[in-house]
């Protein structure tokens, strides 16, 4: 056990740890890429859906904006601001709950396993991925958003980055938690990948204020960094500017949300190791 | 070469809820050499060489790796072992090169087209470079994966299974191609089987286990003689007899 590491027989390419984590994140990321391009239905995720969300909750909008009231021109623009902001979280969060799941289908999860891939490596990978698919599907939005209902949503200004980079740390939790909860029960547990964001979905009040909320679930809401962000949102709808407030609370919510997801996947991988769930997948 | 230690394990102990799959094994394997881990079905073979991969933790005992503790180092014991199995399939939705050249930068190499040429050259099967991984046949697959797990050229192999469901000129050229890369780069080799052919022609030390520990280590002739049989054969059937319920208070020691 005292013995010092032998060198490999022949070292290839030799490389700096750090740019073999890169390259290893990249291969990930690439390896999501092929599933992605040689599935057409899952181009629908990027494509398809967030067109038909846009279509949906734009024709929502320009119905409700007809009756030329002030609440109502409001609610139009809540709606539409409020799909774009919510597909950073739902293609952020399904692209890397879906890369682990993809690995479980396949039964490819020990193949991974086996190799030097660390599992922060593995996260950053299908973070990667997760980003292209985001840029993709938000895309999307915009320009349909635009197209159809000539609603220009980079016209709410920059205060849209830091909406979405909080929103996108939220995905990024909730995809962590749903890893963790199928690493520990099984493929069974997939449904979550999905389910969550119904859930969260009307407790966030992506497209009105909380307190439209029955009264019982509006403390849940305030507790959700998700809350913030799009009371954040609409005072940049309303031009009211950015509100900093909620979107401090927003940020540290959602640096939290992190922090226990991040603990709870590895609780439950070491668990996995420890009583040998692989076995489920071979 | 062949005083470095590539394997060590030690004391290894796995507990599946009430069931002990594994009871203390320890194994120590140098390089170049090339060893059989046999035993019925139930014997605690696939639980070892998990734990050997880092895949499932050990409740007691420790493995390190080419002087990689496993348990703290497992990237850096990884880089040392290539691993394989008859079972596993490929990952979906790629052509062969690509998927070979995933799992090459997984183990950090930049550029591996040449050792992708040079692996599929080793078991002849260059002409399956661009084929989709579902257009392969159960045999073909199980080459691919030997050559994905060999790319990197590993101080040690692992490979369960390798040659299961493979038909005679397949295990052949997987028997072939395997003594090639063991005899060229020194990789030391551990791999299981239910064929005793193969590990006759392919092993140069068998460890058989039963009822999660090792029974029987040494020269394949010499554990034949032991335990009074002719061939590993003999051996296996008497161990896998043994391994029966009705049979677990007889000693499963030659």
């Amino acid at each position: 056990m005292t013995q010092p590491p032998i060198p490999l027989a022949i070292t290839p390419n030799p490389m700096t740890a750090r740019a073999k984590s890169w390259l290893r994140m990249r291969a990930i990321a690439r390896r999501h890429a092929y599933v992605l391009v040689r599935s057409p239905h899952r181009l629908f995720d990027v494509s398809l859906w967030p067109l038909v969300d846009v279509l949906l909750f734009g024709s929502l909008a320009a119905f409700v904006g007809t009756s030329g009231s002030t609440p109502a021109a409001k609610a139009s623009g809540y709606l539409l601001a409020g799909i774009v902001l919510w597909h950073v979280i739902y293609q952020s969060q399904i692209a890397m709950s879906t890369g682990l799941l993809e690995e479980t289908w396949t039964r490819n999860l020990l193949n991974l396993m086996v190799t030097p891939l660390r599992e922060v490596e593995y996260l950053g990978g299908v973070a990667l991925f997760g980003m292209i698919k985001l840029v993709i599907g938000v895309g999307v939005m915009v320009i349909g958003a635009f197209a159809f209902f000539s609603f220009h949503t980079w016209s709410l200004g920059f205060g849209l980055i830091p909406i979405a980079v909080v929103l996108l740390v939220v995905g990024w939790a909730i995809s962590l938690f749903v890893m963790g909860l199928v690493l520990r029960f099984g493929t069974g547990a997939e449904a979550l990948a999905w389910g969550v964001m119904f859930v969260l979905l009307p407790l966030s009040g992506v497209f009105y204020p909380t307190n439209a909320l029955p009264t019982v679930m509006q403390p849940i809401a305030l507790a959700l960094p998700t809350t913030h962000a799009f009371t954040a949102l609409r005072s940049l709808v309303d031009q009211r500017g950015t509100d900093w407030a909620q979107l401090s609370i927003a940020a540290i919510g959602s640096l939290i949300m992190l922090g226990l997801s991040m603990w709870f996947l590895v609780a439950m991988l070491r668990a996995f190791r420890k009583r040998g769930y692989i076995t489920r997948y071979t | 070469m062949a005083d470095e230690v590539v394997l060590d394990a030690r004391g290894l102990v796995k507990d599946y809820r009430r069931d002990r799959a594994v009871d203390g094994i320890s194994l120590v394997v140098h390089a170049g050499e090339r060893v059989a881990l046999l035993g019925p079905n139930g014997a605690g073979k696939t639980t070892t060489l998990l734990m050997i991969l880092g895949v499932v933790s050990p409740d007691e005992g420790a493995v390190s790796i080419c002087g990689f503790d496993l348990a703290h180092q497992r990237s850096h014991a990884a880089e040392c072992v290539g691993f394989a199995a008859g079972y596993l399939p490929l990952t979906e939705r790629m052509r062969v090169r690509e998927y070979l050249r995933l799992y090459a930068q997984l183990y950090g190499i930049a550029e591996p087209n040449p050792l992708i040429e040079e692996g599929l050259e080793r078991f002849r099967i260059a002409d399956l470079a661009g084929a989709m991984g579902t257009e392969l046949s159960s045999g073909q697959r199980t080459l691919i994966g030997i050559v994905r797990a060999t790319l990197h050229r590993p101080r040690l192999l692992v490979l369960d299974e390798p040659t299961a469901s493979l038909d005679p000129d397949v295990a052949r050229r997987v028997r072939e191609g395997l003594l090639d890369l063991c005899h060229r780069d020194g990789t030391a080799l551990l791999m299981t089987s239910h064929d005793m052919s193969d590990v006759v022609e392919v092993c140069e030390r068998v460890v058989f286990l039963s009822h999660g520990q090792i029974v029987a280590d040494g020269d394949p002739d010499a554990v034949a003689a032991a335990y009074g049989r002719g061939d590993l054969a003999g051996v296996f059937l008497h161990l896998a007899e043994r391994h029966e319920p009705t049979g677990a208070q007889q000693s499963d020691h030659p």
